[in-house]
């Protein structure tokens, strides 16, 4: 399976290559815009997606906004559309906004982060390679993306004045794609179903084959390059779990998308060429002719959530790999149970193709399928748990350095446990019948989105930054704002689990006029405070990011005394990666190795002879 | 430094259970009494709780653990130690901690089966089961048709048939079914105390059963976004003793078919057969 | 919600000012941030010359005020809450007995309401509210208030403009983005409504109980609140609370005498509308050149400036002279009309109960439908479909020899309409019996649905429609039989079609 070249040739082969790059200008635009070099695409990637995620919140902190305090003014979208109203949202505009949110959210900020950023420009310099296996196609892998956000931008309604002709405007934020993130016909595929299924949506599903088509490059690129480009020595399992993580990320997106493509394929022809893949016959809505039909509403449920249960192990996976890596580091210890860990990724990610109906336990569907996704999903927790019990096996005994990357690497493991728990509610079918549809599932999957792979997320920045610019990240800041995040996060979205409870429904623009509900605006009010505070907590993540990029402190190559191959890059690596071509002796995680010596850490290219090793009793096997 | 932060996230960990703890207290819990008041209600809640018990039992014993390996990481890093404990895991550990989570999802899973197939399997639903109303869902309001007194309810519209608005009365005490279909998208049928939910998809009409337990008022919410109006699909269910259904029902029809004048000229009469009708 | 009542005497007409009621300021929305709400204009007022504009709105805003600060002008019939009395006996400074038009009324008299005093030592404050009620007996109608003196026969307000208030705030909730803030059906999302959301401010309503020429009853807004309109994106309100509903009829019915005055207006002022003027003149000029061209010594017309300066000083005298009548006249009209509407004279209730529902009758009613004196089928179709010839002719417009654009039925407010398809058993103004006998014998304002009652059509005659109506969706569609011999001798008028 690995292809381990001669050691020797290879290097002076890579060498070769560099010397005749080191030659050849390439302008400014095809070094830093149009670059094929992982590292700038991952960068790129990352800085456009930390970008998203405040657009993301924008939109959340309108939702929360409405839900605080009903009709009453909503600044910026108030003034801006409806000032002869006296500032006051309409319905369809609040469920854009709830449709925006978690579109941008999941397709333009968690995915491309995890694969895009972080599987860009970790993967070759974790095994050792000079580039991805595909550079050109990695560029348009990114460079897709750019269009996914112009027509999501379109969809939402706010390019109006932009677009030049009538026909093919969307008619202002009023009648932005409002069909909810899951886009279920019969609502996203009649056009008379409402304001925003109408151009808007067509744009929305655009935009969605962009982000496919995007995330299918890079997963092409990954899976190639994970198996064809290792260094010598990189086995598969002397790979840190990073690796092993985007690796089988994917696999997971190159079999799940192509499913949503069709899909989204088929619903816009649905919408466009008269085809009624999902539409039955004779449904008459708003007063319209009634439909020629011939299909089956729930046949994309099928299909849509095929692809996204998959994703949201996408969306998982990522960060599990690079929590595991900084747990590792940042406790001086090995990962506690390498092998488990790696067939558990694998468990999660295969059991995740054969869950997806528990998404649809209430759908209409044949109820004898809720109890096979029943059984599938309860087993899927298996996984997730043994991960958890490693991770807290990696802690103990370990010498722990509580520094921003450990603090978010922890909060991944406490909120993921969290997280993963309340998921079991919702894989007991009776159980599901009541809390699907309330706010008990938005606090579970921001739990494990937000909790788990974005804290994640801040931590592989804090860690790896000093990687990616040669610069450390300020510790306090970034310490400070793990704090705030941290409570205004939790103050946000622990509280939803109550309001699950009770009953209360997703994607209402005024749950308070029903009875039951009336006593849930206080709780609400703070949640929306909470999540203001979340909101402006960011800021300081970004002051972090953009000011230690010009200003930090300059650092050297393995600031934090780690042991994968990217630390005996430069930093940051110049093209090509490695001044000296790596070869790998052992595994990642060989942290309090006794044959380190007196050092706590084994870099994976530091090859200790056989004498000392047999002399310590083969302690370091692997 | 680092000891703050083991209290820290154990901290997190214990607000989180207070939370819980006092919860019911606010009233940030089940709908108003916090008890079902529904047949299947009750054993999802039961099911909820037991699921609960697992659950906080699971959060807390990792928690404690979690916040003890911090506390003695935290210990281990300020005691002059220069290495931590240098393993790489524990087969034994791994095949109990594989076993037992295994174990006790698998009791949750065959112990939920029965509730589930009493709720949508035919074979396990109650026999004798009075479907007494069509509720259709549309864009914005719950549409209600009710078979006259002593007739069944038919698929097609009836002559006689009683309408409603957001307003599905039920009797309660016995087990009732309702047929659910929508006119336009998809929308779900929700009741919160009665802890049913069932989507309402177009073309299809589904039954749903329930045995409400207490007469009383209770909210019908909409629990699949359809539109700009979703929020407003405000309907309730009023559910009374079996002698005061069927006497609404004939109030309801006399007002139906009331003509201005006479409020007895409701009785459509019995027409003759004929080749058009 | 603050409630701050200023005693409006507006600018004093001279001629008026015995007949202009008391308007009360009430203002709303406590948290006075963002953009203020506001009413639309029509564009008969924006089109007009800036003085008329002026002065159109000018008055709208004195008698209605805008959503901010709604003016409750007591002239219109509207119940814009608590109650009007005066000081029968003091018993102690602060407290004395309230007199009370009708007693009934004691009701609506709750502590904490603002009292404003129309006359006597506090009424000089005016702008501001001078007390409030701290506490009310209903029964011995003794009010004590928080401050101020009061001597025996004062004027005063006890929370006037409450319920208007509460209309306006549970209207703004559920109803403008489809109603607009106006109700002129220009909300946010009315574009993507099919039927488009109502527009108050020709004072009609479609589905109503009352006779052809009157408005609409409370009762049938009620109705229509609570029932809403199948078929249509009116929600049924059946659950709100009755307090607001009842807020909520008021309010509507104050937008639509609202809109109506601002019609009215600009229709009595339709000589100083500036696009009719600017397009006149045009027209002028190019008959000029034309004559010009031609070799015509033709006279030089006014120039635009000219004329709007001429139409300026015309309106300048008019205003003086005639537009306070006009205001008055319309006043007096709209009040009379709204007043009337709720009159049980107004009411249309069949004389005779209805014909029992047999074959005969439905026989009878197929007659009727298929009949010239009637006509149904040349809308509703021969079979009910809604399908009739009328929808492929070209109406013209009410009131002129102007056609519409395109083909078939429209309604008042220029909207196509399709005769109701009667097969679906579909009944927008609701189901029952009476109600399909008020559609027939009243008809449906505001479309080509005429009123048969009374005049074409006998009360047992509506009644053997109403039952044949009431049988078409249970019709099958395919007839299982030829017509019988014995039907196919029939002299033709009297055969019943399939």
């Amino acid at each position: 399976m690995s292809t381990i070249s001669p050691s020797v040739d290879h290097a002076s082969h890579g060498d070769h290559d560099h010397a005749a790059h080191g030659h050849h200008e390439i302008g400014f635009v095809k070094k830093y815009i149009f670059s094929t070099d992982h590292k700038i695409i991952g960068i790129q990637f990352l800085i456009t997606t930390l970008l998203m995620l405040m657009v993301g919140g924008a939109l959340a902190l309108g939702v929360r906004w409405q839900l605080a305090g009903p009709w009453k003014y909503m600044p910026i979208l108030g003034d801006a559309v409806f000032s002869a109203q006296g500032g006051q949202i309409s319905p369809e505009a609040y469920t854009m906004l709830v449709t925006m949110h978690a579109t941008v959210m999941i397709f333009l900020v968690i995915i491309p982060i995890l694969a895009g950023a972080f599987g860009n420009f970790l993967i070759p310099l974790q095994i050792g390679a000079d580039d991805m296996a595909f550079p050109t196609l990695n560029m348009l892998s990114y460079w897709f993306m750019w269009p996914a956000i112009l027509l999501f931008a379109m969809s939402g309604g706010i390019l109006d004045p932009l677009i030049p002709f009538e026909s093919l405007r969307v008619g202002g934020v009023n009648a932005g794609t409002a069909q909810g993130w899951t886009s279920y016909p019969l609502l996203s595929a009649l056009a008379q179903a409402a304001p925003g299924a109408r151009m808007a949506q067509t744009y929305w599903l655009l935009g969605l084959t962009f982000v496919g088509v995007s995330s299918m490059m890079g997963s092409v690129n990954y899976m190639t390059t994970i198996i064809n480009m290792r260094a010598p020595g990189m086995t598969l399992f002397r790979m840190p779990l990073t690796i092993w993580s985007m690796f089988i990320t994917a696999i997971l997106q190159a079999f799940a998308l192509p499913v949503l493509t069709a899909a989204g394929f088929m619903l816009v022809a649905d919408r466009t060429l008269g085809t009624c893949f999902f539409i039955p016959s004779g449904v008459v809505v708003n007063n319209a002719d009634p439909t020629v039909g011939g299909g089956q509403p729930l046949l994309w449920q099928h299909l849509f959530w095929f692809y996204s249960h998959p994703a949201v192990y996408i969306m998982l996976l990522p960060a599990m790999g690079m929590v595991s890596d900084m747990l590792a580091c940042m406790c001086r210890k090995p990962i506690f149970g390498y092998k488990p860990m790696v067939y558990s990724m694998a468990a999660i990610a295969g059991l995740g193709f054969i869950v997806w109906g528990h998404h649809m336990f209430i759908s209409g569907m044949n109820p004898a399928l809720g109890m096979s996704f029943m059984l599938s999903t309860m087993m899927i927790a298996l996984p997730s748990a043994i991960k958890t019990f490693n991770w807290i096996g990696t802690l103990w005994g370990g010498r722990l350095l509580f520094n921003t990357v450990m603090l978010n690497s922890v909060a991944f493991v406490s909120m993921f446990v969290i997280g993963g728990l309340s998921g079991i509610f919702m894989a007991a079918v009776p159980v599901d019948i009541y809390i699907h549809d309330t706010y008990f599932i938005v606090a579970h999957f921001h739990y494990v989105l937000f909790g788990a792979t974005l804290f994640g997320v801040f931590g592989a920045i804090t860690f790896w930054f000093p990687k990616m610019f040669g610069r450390m990240m300020n510790e306090p800041l970034g310490q400070i704002h793990f704090v705030l995040t941290f409570i205004a996060f939790n103050c946000t979205f622990f509280p939803m689990h109550l309001l699950g409870v009770a009953g209360f429904p997703r994607r209402y623009a005024d749950p308070y006029h029903f009875p039951y509900l009336e006593h849930l605006l206080p709780l609400n009010q703070f949640i929306t405070g909470a999540a203001i505070l979340m909101g402006v907590s960011q800021i300081l993540l970004l002051a972090n990011f953009f000011g230690s990029m010009f200003f930090g402190p300059k650092c050297g190559r393995n600031p934090w005394n780690a042991n994968g191959l990217e630390w005996t890059a430069p930093s940051p690596p110049g093209h090509g990666n490695f001044d000296i071509p790596p070869v790998c002796y052992h595994g990642p995680y060989e942290y309090s190795s006794p044959l380190s010596g007196d050092k706590d850490f084994l870099p994976q290219t530091e090859y200790v002879p056989l004498p000392q090793r047999k002399a310590l009793g083969d302690a370091g096997h692997h | 430094m680092g000891k703050f932060w083991a209290v820290f996230f154990s901290a997190s960990a214990v607000l989180a259970v207070a939370l819980c703890w006092v919860a019911k207290d606010y009233n940030w819990w089940f709908p108003y009494n916090q008890e079902a008041v529904s047949t299947i209600g009750r054993q999802i809640d039961d099911l909820f709780h037991l699921i609960l018990v697992i659950v906080s039992v699971t959060f807390i014993g990792v928690n404690i653990a979690l916040g003890y390996v911090l506390w003695t990481g935290a210990e281990a890093a300020t005691n002059g130690q220069k290495k931590a404990l240098f393993t790489h895991g524990s087969h034994a550990l791994e095949v109990i901690w594989t076993i037992v989570p295994s174990g006790i999802l698998l009791f949750i899973a065959l112990y939920q089966m029965d509730v589930w197939a009493q709720f949508r399997f035919k074979s396990q639903a109650p026999r004798k089961l009075d479907i007494i109303a069509e509720v259709t869902a549309r864009q914005f309001e719950w549409r209600i048709r009710y078979p006259a007194r002593g007739k069944k309810l038919m698929p097609t519209p009836q002559p006689d048939d009683i309408y409603t608005v957001n307003d599905l009365r039920v009797p309660s005490g016995l087990p009732v079914g309702i047929s659910l279909r929508t006119d336009d998208v998809q929308h779900s049928f929700f009741v919160p105390e009665f802890r049913i939910k069932q989507d309402a998809v177009p073309k299809l009409v589904i039954p749903i059963w329930f045995e409400v337990t207490k007469p009383g008022d209770y909210d019908l919410v909409c629990a699949e976004l359809c539109g700009w109006g979703h929020y407003k699909m405000k309907a309730r269910v009023k559910a009374t003793s079996e002698t005061e259904f069927e006497k609404w029902r004939s109030e309801a029809a006399s007002e139906q078919f009331f003509d201005g004048v006479s409020p007895e000229a409701a009785e459509t009469e019995e027409v003759a057969q004929q080749s058009d009708q | 919600m603050q409630l701050n009542p200023e005693i409006r005497t507006g600018k004093p007409r001279r001629k008026l000012r015995p007949l202009i009621g008391l308007g009360l300021l009430c203002a709303v929305l406590g948290c006075g941030e963002g953009p203020p709400a506001e009413f639309s204009w029509r564009p008969s007022t924006t089109d007009m010359i800036p003085a008329a504009k002026k002065a159109v709105q000018e008055v709208m805003k004195e008698s209605f005020g805008t959503p901010q600060q709604l003016v409750a002008w007591e002239r219109m019939p509207v119940d814009f809450g608590g109650v009007r009395g005066d000081v029968a006996a003091i018993q102690t400074p602060g407290e004395f007995t309230l007199g009370l038009a009708d007693p009934a009324l004691a009701s609506r008299v709750k502590s904490g309401m603002p009292i404003v005093w129309l006359t006597g030592p506090q009424a000089e404050s005016k702008g501001t509210q001078t007390a409030k009620v701290e506490s009310f007996d209903p029964k011995s109608l003794l009010l004590v208030s928080t401050g101020g003196e009061a001597a025996v026969g004062d004027k005063l307000l006890v929370g006037y403009g409450s319920q208007l208030q509460l209309g306006r705030v549970v209207y703004m909730k559920n109803c403008t983005h489809c109603h607009g803030v106006a109700g002129d059906g220009m909300g946010p999302t009315a574009n993507y409504l099919n039927p488009r959301p109502r527009d108050f401010r020709l004072g009609i309503i479609k589905f109503t109980s009352t006779l052809s020429a009157e408005r609409a009853a409370r009762d049938d807004i009620h109705r229509i609140i609570t029932n809403g309109i199948p078929g249509t994106y009116m929600p049924s309100f059946l659950l709100m609370a009755p307090e607001e509903k009842l807020a909520a009829v008021e309010y509507v019915r104050w937008l639509a005498m609202r809109g109506e005055m601002e019609k009215r207006l600009g229709d009595e002022l339709a000589d100083y509308n500036e696009v009719s003027l600017k397009s006149d003149i045009g027209k002028q000029e190019e008959a000029y050149q034309a004559a010009v061209k031609a070799g015509e010594k033709p006279e030089k017309p006014m120039g635009l400036p000219k004329a709007l300066a001429t139409s300026a000083a015309s309106f300048k005298a008019y205003q003086e002279e005639d537009f306070p009548t006009i205001i008055d006249e319309t006043a007096d009209f709209l009040a009379e009309t709204w007043q009337k509407a709720d009159d049980p004279a107004s009411l249309v209730t069949p004389q005779q109960s209805r014909v029992a529902d047999s074959l005969e009758s439905r026989q009878r009613g197929r007659r009727l439908y298929m009949s010239d004196r009637t006509k149904c089928y040349t809308c509703h179709g021969p079979l009910g479909r809604g399908d009739g010839g009328a929808v492929d002719d070209f109406w013209p417009k009410p009131g002129t020899t102007e056609k519409y654009a395109q083909r078939g039925l429209h309604d008042l407010w220029g909207n196509k309409l399709q005769p109701r398809d009667l097969t679906k058993g579909q009944y927008r103004g609701g189901r029952r019996p009476l109600d399909l006998y008020r559609r027939m014998f009243a008809g449906i304002k505001g479309t080509p649905m005429p009123a048969f009652g009374g005049t074409v059509l006998k009360d047992e005659e509506i009644w053997d429609l109403v039952n044949y109506v009431m049988s078409i969706p249970f019709e099958s569609r395919t007839p299982s039989k030829p017509p019988t011999a014995a039907m196919a001798s029939m002299p033709p008028e009297s055969k019943v079609d399939h």
